[in-house]
């Protein structure tokens, strides 16, 4: 037998059973759709919201840095072909993350074309902080998953490899990591290293990483156990090889898809910290923010009248359920499709 | 069996000592001005901090404190908590029993509902039911806990004024200070029955629907799905053919024999669960205005009291280990074929 034919039969992902099973799956079909949704919604977000920069005049400094005048701000920032279009869809300038305030009144204001979802408490413009948000939405579940990937996937990987006692001691770290309820630590991070986005989302990373853990120590075991890997040992190679070439590329694909999924989750807690005082300063675009603008007015005016400012807190807390819904109805597919039996 | 819950028993000090180590070591990261700081109850001791500082050791290297820490600890004395003014075991006498009747509360339904829901999720798998649970589950798993706390306060209490938020109404609250109400467990419903004080324990009930409420419709769904899964596994294998084989009612076959077997990812699941509910509904007892652990430890993080975040983190690791025992000791019941060695 020559060495080409011993090299394993490769399956294009798209072919494989677990996405055919997937793609069958009229839940993930939608959770995908309106993923895809909020996806388009951050990437034009400077184009959505140009009427309110152009308009209000809180929004100067964003302007200022993307070096536009008023009056040409629709035009710009909704036609593909000019160069500043770009600049504002890649990398917008920080200040345009500030929600613009039209007057300072503390009571909203009902949607009007100015301001078509109306004005929050403290006259801050919601549809504005709403379409932003999405952006800080994906950048925080990014980061906040890469990161405590990277330490799961570290930690994990030395039990896995390790065994023995430091396998048993990090397990029983990561017990209790599990357990430790990660709003009293993000609290502790805030008032040692002071309220911030980072600050927050290093301090939910830190936490969140121990079922990561958890599941790729279970994976690098299962692996262990399979007989490709004791081919190679027999073949005299050494236990790092092993583990590097042949183990972990082996055992870490489950746990990248899973992960991946969980960004709805972090997202939601990190609306939680928002929703609480920590994280976003105030008037950064931010949904959990969104959401604690709108705590005093969720009662309505007076009893009887709850919906006099439904559109405080309607809006933005939707927005929040169906980011989270639409990764929580891909995860569910995704584990579906994973799991062997069904 | 014993062999192994002592060695298990025995990792329980290892755990406690790396957590109190990371706390110690966060505040580390403090000046000791800083933390002397955190001493001051009046605006006049600020010209003492000097004197503070001398007092706690705090300009002392990381181990000289962390050994003074852990000397009274072992002495059994946790020290003072600024956050409630009083030492640190009175408060957790009080608050743990308050955290444990709000978790347990939510907990039983959320676990029951868990199971019932999920067998039944599996045997009409694919059906109506089964896709009607799951869309539910899911978006009960997406909802923010502090909004669905906040519309069950806002509707249902500010709203209509049913039931009812905090531990006990103040008058009664009052006439227990006051009277003869031993508490011996520190759970008003079962204290209030202990001492015949029906009425207590009606209070105390009332006023723990909406908080657990809230916990139920955001947990259920992991329960549910997991016991979903797992049925479906067992229901897969060769034994419940041949019981269906042999001639037995399907509801024997379900309930019976499958559904023993598929509780055990429950367990393990459900464990850490009641773990995390007991220290960690920090938003539900902030927004229900519940006193609980959860919410005592939030306001020592944001004020840095490092006797009670110390106790609390001690307690959680506490917590955990236990369940986690319980745990272990739960499959040998559900599963006798499970030995530890």
């Amino acid at each position: 037998m020559n060495p080409q034919d011993m090299k394993p039969q490769r399956e294009a992902w798209y072919r494989s059973k677990t996405f055919k099973r997937f793609r069958r799956n009229p839940l993930a079909i939608v959770g995908a759709l309106m993923l895809l949704v909020f996806v388009v919604v951050a990437l034009l977000a400077p184009a959505i919201t140009a009427p309110q920069l152009a308009e209000v005049r809180t929004a100067r400094p964003c302007l200022r840095d993307l070096g536009l005048k008023k009056t040409e701000v629709v035009g710009a920032l909704r036609n593909p072909l000019h160069p500043k279009f770009w600049r504002a869809v890649i990398a917008p300038p920080k200040s345009c993350y500030n929600i613009p305030r039209d007057g300072y009144s503390p009571l909203p204001k009902p949607p009007s074309k100015k301001h078509p979802l109306g004005l929050s408490g403290n006259s801050y413009d919601i549809l504005y902080g709403l379409i932003w948000g999405t952006r800080t939405a994906f950048f925080v579940g990014f980061w906040v998953m890469g990161i405590s990937l990277a330490i799961g996937i570290v930690i994990g990987g030395l039990a896995g490899f390790l065994g023995g006692w430091v396998d048993n001691l990090l397990m029983r770290v990561t017990d209790v990591m599990l357990a430790f309820p990660s709003l009293v630590f993000v609290m502790i991070i805030v008032s040692i290293f002071g309220n911030g986005i980072t600050q927050v989302m290093l301090a939910i990373a830190v936490v969140s990483w121990a079922s990561y853990a958890r599941l790729f120590r279970g994976d690098i075991l299962k692996t262990k156990a399979q007989d490709f890997v004791d081919a190679a040992r027999a073949l005299g190679a050494s236990p790092l090889r092993i583990f590097l070439k042949h183990i972990f590329p082996n055992a870490i694909g489950t746990l990248l898809i899973l992960a991946s999924m969980d960004i709805g989750s972090v997202v939601l807690s990190f609306s939680g910290f928002s929703f609480l005082g920590l994280g976003a300063p105030v008037g950064y675009a931010d949904w959990g923010q969104m959401t604690s603008f709108a705590r005093g007015y969720i009662l309505g005016t007076a009893q009887g009248t709850p919906f006099d400012f439904w559109y405080v807190w309607i809006i933005p807390t939707l927005m929040i359920v169906f980011f989270v819904l639409a990764w929580n109805l891909l995860g569910d597919a995704v584990r579906d499709a994973l799991d062997p039996k069904s | 069996m014993l062999n192994y819950i002592i060695r298990r028993a025995l990792q329980i000090p290892l755990v406690l000592f790396v957590l109190s180590l990371i706390i110690v070591g966060l505040m580390q990261l403090l000046s000791p001005q800083q933390r002397a700081a955190a001493f001051i109850t009046s605006d006049k001791q600020i010209e003492h901090l000097d004197q503070i500082i001398e007092k706690y050791h705090l300009d002392e290297g990381f181990i000289v404190q962390y050994k003074l820490w852990a000397k009274e600890v072992l002495h059994g004395n946790l020290g003072f908590s600024r956050i409630s003014k009083e030492p640190v075991t009175a408060t957790v006498r009080k608050k743990l029993p308050a955290s444990t009747e709000l978790a347990l509360s939510a907990f039983i339904p959320i676990v029951l509902m868990g199971i019932w829901l999920g067998t039944l999720a599996a045997t009409h798998r694919d059906g109506l039911l089964d896709q009607v649970l799951r869309v539910v589950a899911i978006i009960g798993w997406s909802l923010p806990t502090f909004v669905v706390a906040i519309w069950l306060v806002a509707w249902v209490y500010g709203g209509l004024g049913w039931f009812g938020i905090g531990r006990l109404p103040n008058s009664l609250l009052i006439d227990l200070a006051t009277g003869n109400f031993h508490p011996h467990t520190g759970m008003f419903t079962i204290d209030g029955i202990l001492n015949g004080r029906l009425d207590v324990t009606w209070a105390a009930l009332v006023r723990l629907v909406l908080p657990a409420t809230a916990l139920v419709i955001v947990v259920s769904a992991g329960i549910m799905r997991v016991m979903r899964s797992s049925m479906l596994d067992e229901l897969g294998k060769d034994y419940v053919r041949t019981a269906r084989a042999k001639g037995l009612p399907e509801g024997r076959v379900v309930y019976k024999h499958a559904r023993r077997n598929a509780l055990i990812p429950v367990i393990t699941m459900a464990g850490p669960m009641l773990g995390r509910m007991i220290g960690g509904i920090v938003v539900i007892e902030l927004i229900f205005n519940f006193p609980g652990l959860g919410e005592w430890a939030a306001k020592a993080a944001l004020q840095l009291d490092m006797n009670t975040l110390l106790a609390f983190v001690l307690l959680i690791g506490l917590i955990m280990a236990t369940v986690n025992l319980l745990v272990d000791i739960a499959y040998v019941v559900v599963d006798p074929r499970i030995r530890y060695e």
